[in-house]
């Protein structure tokens, strides 16, 4: 009984630390940024005044939208808070590994993306549909590769169970300078700056209609519901940071529950995570962004990476 | 002193990242790309072979691992550089196949590699030298090359195209056989060395009768 108690503590402690973590990594990445720019920024807490500056001010609902705008920033915040507890943040076994593994979470992934595309068309504004269709056609190539890095690193471990590839990383640190692991890296990190919408793949800041795909989606949302989808795709960013430092540098992450080795697994990831961050932070401020036609070319190149490391692990061997 | 063991994961990295030059070639649009990265793979080829000497003690391709460094990484890359300040040629490359679709044909490529590799190493009997578990990856070298020669139609790229074969071919020599004897090594340098200049005195000349290094050009000449 008490296990099952010690369980959901820590899933409480996992979901804290991603809801409190994802506004911070955020501020830290626009300050790092405004810094390299020569421009003093917004403090680092900025994030969490906007989103509590957001929870306060009214709704305004388009007239020709319908339920499925409303229901989207809810949508999309829950997926994102189940993937929280599907990828291992502070601990391995992750405290939902019961209901399912990688495939389960880019199905989520997936989830929070057709309805937020839904809600894009939903308003029937032009911007709402141009972002829509952009966000489909560049996931068609991201979810092949992401799909690819993780099983280049699934063969070895002999599981799709995030938890069980992260505990035999653990266990044999070897594994980790393999290079296919790492071609798996730099595969799912291209991934990752192109699932979050960062520079060079789409710009955050901006509401330039030629370059937006994501805030194009959502441009029609405000107050709380805007609150939802920013903090969404702030956790989101966390997220995949965190699994990235996770799956490919798993230092210091608590495999079992006890209140230190969580301790030692939350200052971890945090460290870790600040360190991808700068470094996002530094390639959206040393890269333009790609013309739309040219973003198939880089997530192209990501997919080959994951292919290569697929391919590496059976000519090399684990 | 490097040990076998830390060579052989040495050797298995640099491999990979020589394949991944040979992959970023095919997705870079700038011709100075080409040759960075060409250069970049040169010096990778030179590594491996460095650590085959002194991994394994076969010290008859120092000689030809230095050569590679100073032709390969160093004198050839000068060169093409040279010849493209020269004639100012615009800096982006032709392709007759989209970059896109290109990844995707030469991932195929790879795939034929490592299984046309698979009976060549099953008959060698050797599957627990690591220099061997190279060779897929250098037949995927040699046919990537290829495919660069065949769908980017400028002059330089041709020759890049070309160098990465030759790259490939050393590398399946490191692991086959680890390394040819010294005077064909040195033959072949030579003769990629005088290859890659009179390809580029000639991609100069292209360039001043036609005002373009574009091959495709050349089919009015049959005229």
């Amino acid at each position: 009984m008490s296990d099952t108690l010690l369980i959901i503590a820590s899933a409480l402690v996992q979901l804290c630390i991603v809801l409190i973590g994802a506004p911070l990594i955020a501020g830290i990445i626009k300050k790092v940024k405004a810094r390299m720019q020569n421009r003093k920024g917004a403090p680092v807490l900025q994030p969490y005044s906007d989103l509590n500056k957001l929870l306060k001010k009214e709704v305004i609902l388009s007239s020709s939208s319908s339920w499925v705008f409303r229901a989207t920033p809810y949508i999309v915040f829950t997926s994102i808070l189940l993937i929280a507890l599907l990828i291992p943040t502070l601990i391995v076994p992750v405290s939902l590994h019961w209901i399912g593994d990688i495939i389960t979470v880019v199905y989520l992934l997936a989830l929070g993306r057709f309805f937020t595309a839904l809600a894009g068309l939903d308003t029937a504004s032009a911007f709402g549909g141009l972002g829509s269709s952009r966000e489909m056609s560049i996931a068609s190539i991201i979810e092949p590769a992401m799909m690819l890095a993780i099983v280049a690193s699934a063969v070895t471990a002999g599981s799709t169970d995030l938890s069980v590839i992260v505990s035999s990383l653990v266990s044999s640190p070897v594994s980790l300078i393999h290079p296919a692991h790492m071609l798996a890296f730099i595969g799912l990190f291209i991934v990752t700056i192109a699932e979050t919408g960062r520079i060079p793949v789409d710009n955050p800041e901006t509401h330039l209609e030629l370059t937006m795909i994501h805030e194009a989606m959502i441009l029609e949302y405000s107050g709380r519901y805007l609150a939802f989808i920013e903090w969404a795709s702030q956790m989101k960013l966390f997220l995949f940071l965190a699994l990235l430092s996770n799956m490919f540098f798993p230092v210091g992450i608590a495999t079992s529950v006890t209140a230190a080795a969580l301790i030692v697994g939350a200052v971890s990831l945090l460290a870790k995570v600040v360190v991808l961050a700068v470094v996002v932070a530094v390639i959206e401020s040393t890269n333009a962004k790609l013309r739309l036609f040219r973003v198939p070319e880089l997530l192209m190149v990501a997919f080959i990476l994951s292919l290569l490391a697929l391919i590496l692990y059976f000519i090399i061997g684990g | 002193m490097v040990d076998a063991n830390t060579a052989s994961h040495l050797i298995d990295i640099f491999a990979a990242t020589i394949l991944v030059t040979a992959f970023l070639i095919v997705s870079s649009r700038s011709l100075l790309f080409y040759v960075r990265l060409f250069a970049l793979q040169s010096l990778l080829l030179g590594m491996v072979a460095l650590l085959v000497v002194v991994g394994y003690g076969e010290s008859h391709i120092l000689i030809a691992a230095v050569l590679t460094i100073l032709i390969k990484a160093i004198a050839i890359p000068v060169a093409l550089n040279r010849i493209i300040k020269k004639i100012e040629v615009q800096k982006e490359i032709a392709l007759s196949i989209n970059i896109p679709l290109s990844l995707l044909i030469c991932g195929a490529l790879m795939i034929v590699a490592s299984s046309v590799a698979e009976p060549i190493l099953a008959a060698q009997h050797q599957t627990t030298q690591t220099v061997s578990r190279v060779l897929p990856s250098s037949i995927a070298m040699m046919l990537i090359g290829l495919f660069i020669m065949m769908t980017r139609k400028k002059g330089v790229t041709q020759i890049i195209g070309l160098l990465t074969m030759e790259n490939g071919l050393f590398l399946s020599g490191l692991a086959i056989t680890y390394g040819m004897p010294l005077i064909v090594e040195v033959g072949i340098f030579f003769d990629i060395m005088v290859a890659a200049m009179i390809l580029g005195v000639f991609v100069f000349r292209i360039n001043q009768t036609f005002e373009t290094i574009n091959i495709d050009e050349l089919r009015s000449l049959r005229h």
